[in-house]
């Protein structure tokens, strides 16, 4: 008994350094990046990477600011994720609705049909889109933007929004079109409510997408006052190859905290939806 | 393409010229035209025809005629670096020349930059003014006929004299053109920066051949001093390296030879400098990891006493003016040329130069507006460079240099020194095969690749390229 | 119900609008591919019809060979790595993990919000060798291994394996949560009852819960393949397909077609080839998807 006893306690001390490892490892980066972000570039040669900033050297956050411009950069970012995330959340809802709950001819044609899309390289389309935008006169405009993420973002949102549809009983649509419901309403009054685990989870995952993004701006944006923050990121590489590491850094820990803030202030809700059958397949 | 006789040699007159800041442009070039530039050569005095009749009046003299315009600018350096700086600084000058003048000033990444003017070309919209690589990039778009020729506009408004001879048979040289389609942003000289504390702690004179240069590498091996630093993670820092020792061992024409298919690049001569960085690469001259190392990381090894050499272009000196970056304090490093093989093959008087990126002038976009600002620009940016970042950019100047730092001293005394020069690896190359002997360059420093296998990559693409 | 259901007007707002926008933004510009992938050279620059010529020129292209093995390599290890740990944490978080529970989830979800750029600097320090050890080999070389202290990054058979670890790190989080969602979902009592029969451990999972996660590891498996099939950015950001072309992807070779080498018309053809690659992995994943169904 005792001996069974003893290797519970081992068994969950292991599991327990583990976890405590397993922390480490998922948490370090933030901590290091912000170290990073502190250090002189001097720093970088005379000290192993890892070791802590020796003073705190602020003007990489000055020089983030002002040579980043991030400001407007913030700006761009912030309306171009939102107003792309506000249309790729109806567009999914009703699409996957459609697709999965309506009675119409081509419906699955039309479902396989965006779910090429999660495979379509966005490198592939990007010559293309640029000439199809300059005929538009859309070169340099959030717009361009704006569509070019909302269409890449269709695809995957379809996908996940249709595979929460289906799980949802047909049964309370029945009770709500019994008591004079018509699709709009049952869409706005029904779907939508139940569906919201679903779109949390889209919201989330196209947050991180679109904030992230890179590629579209830097070929369809060359207005300054219209860039978004990963671009900023770039104003500190020179024509030879060299880096400005504190700055870099000072400019990446900034465009991170919007996210860091929004996931701690929406992580329940975010792991919740996520965890709630997301992705039921 | 057109043919013409490498005149990668710079006279003794132009290299004087080019510190005296006079001397007429003397672009000599010969050899035969084909269709193609003959092409672009016919459109382009059929633009330079149609905007001499408007022309007419503005062309009373020397006298801005003030026109409105908004040009556009596209550049890899921001607003308060680098040439950002002297570009921002010449457009608001001229706006006081020119109230009518206005000007948008684009960044983009270095990386992107290529990227960037490909879609802008292929729906023609290249801008006004943009920055570009000179050698075989400027080729394409010239023979695309996207970009002004420059000569004509500097003949129109009159002012060939500012851009330094020197620099104007560089860049002929690159485009392989009689004519100038684009305007140097630096005059450069590369060669090895060495940290000069170290080299007294192993007792190492500055080397002057390659026999010396290699004894010195291993004594400072001996002494536990990492010899050479080296970015070989941005490649290109170890290619100069092999186009060092491949131009001392088989003249300044070795690579263009090569390009052209009078040599091969797996003949003996070219294998052996490749041979030459391995074996410096297999006895930790460069220390662990150097395909890892950014030019940036290299360039502070040096300044910091991590290493002892390091071969970089002569824009290192605003790395080395930081005093908050250079450890080594305001005389603690030290310049030599490369080291020599045969005086009679590439003397001591000959260096590695170049213009660094160029301007370009978008053709779409050109009109009489433009040619103004351009002859303003040319015109002002050798004196603006040089007593803003008292540096030497390809015009020339009448700025005073002696309030410029040691190290800019340094440069300027290097530079006197020159009587000829040479490009570097890539410049003949075209993209394919230049992508192909950077990136295979850290396969060679790894020891995953031969010398004979790494010379033999670029021939084959250099072969596929010619199909 | 059939009435509401079948509204044909509704059908045409729901659908209509994200079809046209996906169509002209996403699919025109593959037709066009197809079109930019007969010519030679690129637009505005040496640009000629040349027929099938870009299609022969595949054939030729080792370059293509080798990143269309590193691509592959890629995509079997990460695709590995990130189901295969999402789930042996999601496990972790249902069997062993007590207290703590959402802390320690929050955590391990925490890369997936970090940006690509600043993930590959970090690693990129991690596995750093010259001018001072990075994280890793500091730690080697004060346990001891001092023949395991290398330049992880700088040599052709590690740097791809270094990028697999550093992806699998970025996204073994998501996946973690969505197969722990999956596993909330199975009702206790098949646990329980499994568990009187002696059913524990390994073979707890391998007949209980194994075919009731399959649907949900279909799911996370087109994740998994739809985003490594891709892979550009990471790569890009760690090694920038170096040492020599030791990491570079199809889609990097694409791009440095297009814009380094000034050859649209080939890149085309790269992308097509990425693409059919593309429809026919998800086709394959298909199957199972098929086969899990008809289970149920």
């Amino acid at each position: 008994m005792n001996a069974l006893k003893a290797e519970k306690i081992a068994k969950g001390t292991l599991i327990r350094i583990f976890i405590f490892l397993l922390c480490i490892v998922e948490i370090y980066p933030i901590f290091w990046m912000i170290t990073a972000s502190l250090k002189q570039q001097s720093e970088w040669t005379l000290k192993p990477a890892y070791a802590l900033n020796s003073g705190f050297y602020f003007k990489n956050y000055v020089d983030a600011w002002t040579r980043g411009n991030m400001a407007v950069f913030f700006k761009n970012s912030l309306i171009n994720t939102f107003v792309a995330l506000f249309f790729i959340v109806i567009f999914a809802v009703t699409v996957g609705f459609a697709v999965t709950k309506m009675q119409w001819q081509g419906r699955d044609a039309v479902a396989r049909y965006f779910q090429l899309g999660i495979m379509v390289p966005v490198v592939t389309a990007l010559i293309p889109l640029f000439q199809i935008y300059n005929k538009m006169h859309l070169i340099n405009t959030r717009t361009s933007l704006i569509l070019a993420y909302i269409a890449f973002g269709l695809s995957l949102s379809i996908y996940l929004i249709t595979g929460y549809l289906r799980s949802l009983p047909d049964e309370i649509m029945e009770a709500a079109v019994i008591d004079g419901c018509g699709i709009y309403k049952l869409m706005w009054y029904v779907v939508i409510p139940l569906m919201k685990n679903g779109i949390i989870t889209v919201l989330v995952l196209q947050f991180f997408f679109k904030w992230n993004d890179l590629i579209f701006s830097m070929t369809f944006i060359s207005d300054s006052s219209l860039k978004t923050v990963q671009t900023g990121l770039l104003y500190f590489q020179d024509e030879f190859g060299g880096k400005n590491w504190g700055a870099i850094f000072a400019s990446v820990t900034m465009s991170v905290l919007p996210l860091l803030v929004i996931y701690l202030i929406l992580n329940k809700a975010i792991i919740e939806g996520m965890t709630a059958g997301a992705v039921k397949g | 393409m057109k043919r013409k006789v490498l005149s990668v040699f710079l006279t003794a007159a132009m290299a004087v010229g080019m510190l005296a800041g006079c001397g007429s442009s003397a672009s000599t070039a010969s050899g035969s035209q084909s269709a193609s530039t003959e092409a672009v050569t016919a459109s382009s005095t059929e633009t330079a025809s149609v905007t001499s009749e408007t022309s007419a009046t503005a062309a009373t003299g020397d006298t801005d005629p003030q026109m409105k315009k908004k040009i556009k600018i596209l550049s890899i350096w921001a607003e308060d670096n680098d040439n950002g700086v002297l570009i921002n600084q010449i457009c608001n000058d001229y706006k006081k020349v020119n109230p009518n003048f206005d000007y948008e000033y684009e960044y983009v990444a270095s990386d992107d930059l290529k990227q960037k003017i490909a879609t802008l070309a292929a729906s023609n919209d290249l801008p006004d003014v943009f920055v570009y690589e000179s050698g075989k990039p400027i080729v394409d778009l010239i023979n695309a006929d996207q970009i002004v020729d420059i000569s004509d506009v500097l003949k129109k408004y009159n002012c060939a004299d500012y851009i330094e001879p020197s620099a104007e048979s560089l860049l002929t040289t690159l485009s392989q053109t009689d004519d100038l389609y684009d305007l140097p942003l630096g005059l450069n000289i590369e060669g090895f920066w060495y940290n000069k504390a170290l080299f007294q702690k192993a007792g190492v004179e500055v080397p002057s051949t390659w026999d010396e240069f290699d004894s010195a590498l291993k004594k400072l091996k001996d002494a536990g001093i990492q010899p050479l630093a080296c970015g070989g993670a941005d490649k290109w820092g170890a290619t100069r390296l092999i186009n060092a020792y491949t131009v001392r061992t088989l003249g300044p024409d070795a690579m263009k030879k090569a390009a052209d298919g009078d040599a091969k690049y797996t003949d003996a001569g070219y294998v052996a400098a490749a041979q030459k960085l391995q074996d410096w690469a297999n006895a930790g001259y460069f220390g662990q990891g150097v395909t890892t190392v950014d030019m940036n990381t290299a360039g502070t090894m040096l300044m910091t006493g991590k290493a002892a050499m390091f071969y970089n272009g002569s824009w290192f000196t605003s790395n080395l003016n930081d005093t908050s970056a250079n450890a080594a304090g305001a005389d603690g490093i030290g310049f030599f040329n490369i080291p020599v093989q045969d005086e009679s093959i590439s003397g001591a008087d000959s260096y590695s130069m170049n213009c660094g990126n160029i301007l370009c002038l978008g053709k779409a976009k050109y009109d009489d507006a433009t040619g103004w600002f351009v002859k303003y620009f040319v015109e002002h940016m050798g004196d603006t460079a040089m007593t803003v970042q008292g540096s030497v950019k390809g015009y020339t100047y009448t700025a005073d240099t002696s309030k410029a730092t040691g190290y800019t001293q340094l440069v300027l005394q290097e530079m006197a020194k020159a009587k000829s020069s040479f490009t570097w690896y890539e410049a003949t190359m075209g993209s394919e095969v230049s992508t192909v002997a950077q990136e295979n360059v850290q396969s060679l420093l790894n020891g995953d690749m031969s010398a004979q296998d790494y010379m033999k990559s670029i021939q084959d693409a250099s072969d596929s390229q010619a199909e | 119900m059939k009435k509401v259901l079948g509204n044909k007007g509704a059908v045409a707002w729901f659908v209509l609008p994200a079809l046209i926008l996906y169509t002209a933004i996403v699919f025109v510009p593959i037709v066009w591919s197809f079109y930019y992938s007969l010519f030679s050279g690129s637009p505005g620059l040496k640009w000629k019809f040349c027929g099938m010529k870009n299609y022969f020129l595949l054939f030729k292209d080792k370059n293509f060979l080798d990143a269309l093995i590193v691509n592959g390599k890629y995509i079997a290890i990460v695709m590995v790595g990130q189901v295969g740990l999402g789930l042996l944490l999601a496990l972790m978080f249902m069997f062993w993990l007590k207290k703590c529970k959402s802390l320690v989830r929050t955590l391990v979800f925490f890369p997936v919000v970090l940006p690509t750029v600043a993930v590959g600097e970090l690693f990129a320090k991690i596995y750093e060798i010259q001018p001072n050890y990075g994280l890793l080999n500091s730690v080697l070389d004060s346990l001891g291994f001092h023949n395991l202290v290398q330049a992880w990054l700088g040599q052709a058979s590690t740097a791809l394996g270094c990028l697999c670890f550093m992806d699998i790190w970025v996204a073994m989080g998501f996946y973690s949560v969505i197969f722990y969602g999956a596993l909330l979902d199975i009702p206790y009592d098949i646990i329980e009852a499994a568990k009187i029969d002696g059913c524990s451990g390994f073979n707890l999972f391998r007949y209980v819960l194994s075919p009731l996660l399959k649907p949900i590891t279909v799911v996370a498996c087109v994740f998994s393949f739809s985003g490594t099939v891709k892979m550009f950015e990471s790569a890009t950001a760690l090694t920038g397909g170096g040492p020599g072309n030791a990491t570079k992807s199809l889609s990097m070779y694409m791009y440095e077609v297009a814009f380094s080498y000034n050859k649209v018309g080939y890149a085309s053809v790269l992308a097509l080839v990425i693409f059919l690659i593309c429809i026919g992995g998800s086709s394959i994943i298909g199957l199972f998807d098929k086969s899990s169904k008809e289970d149920n």
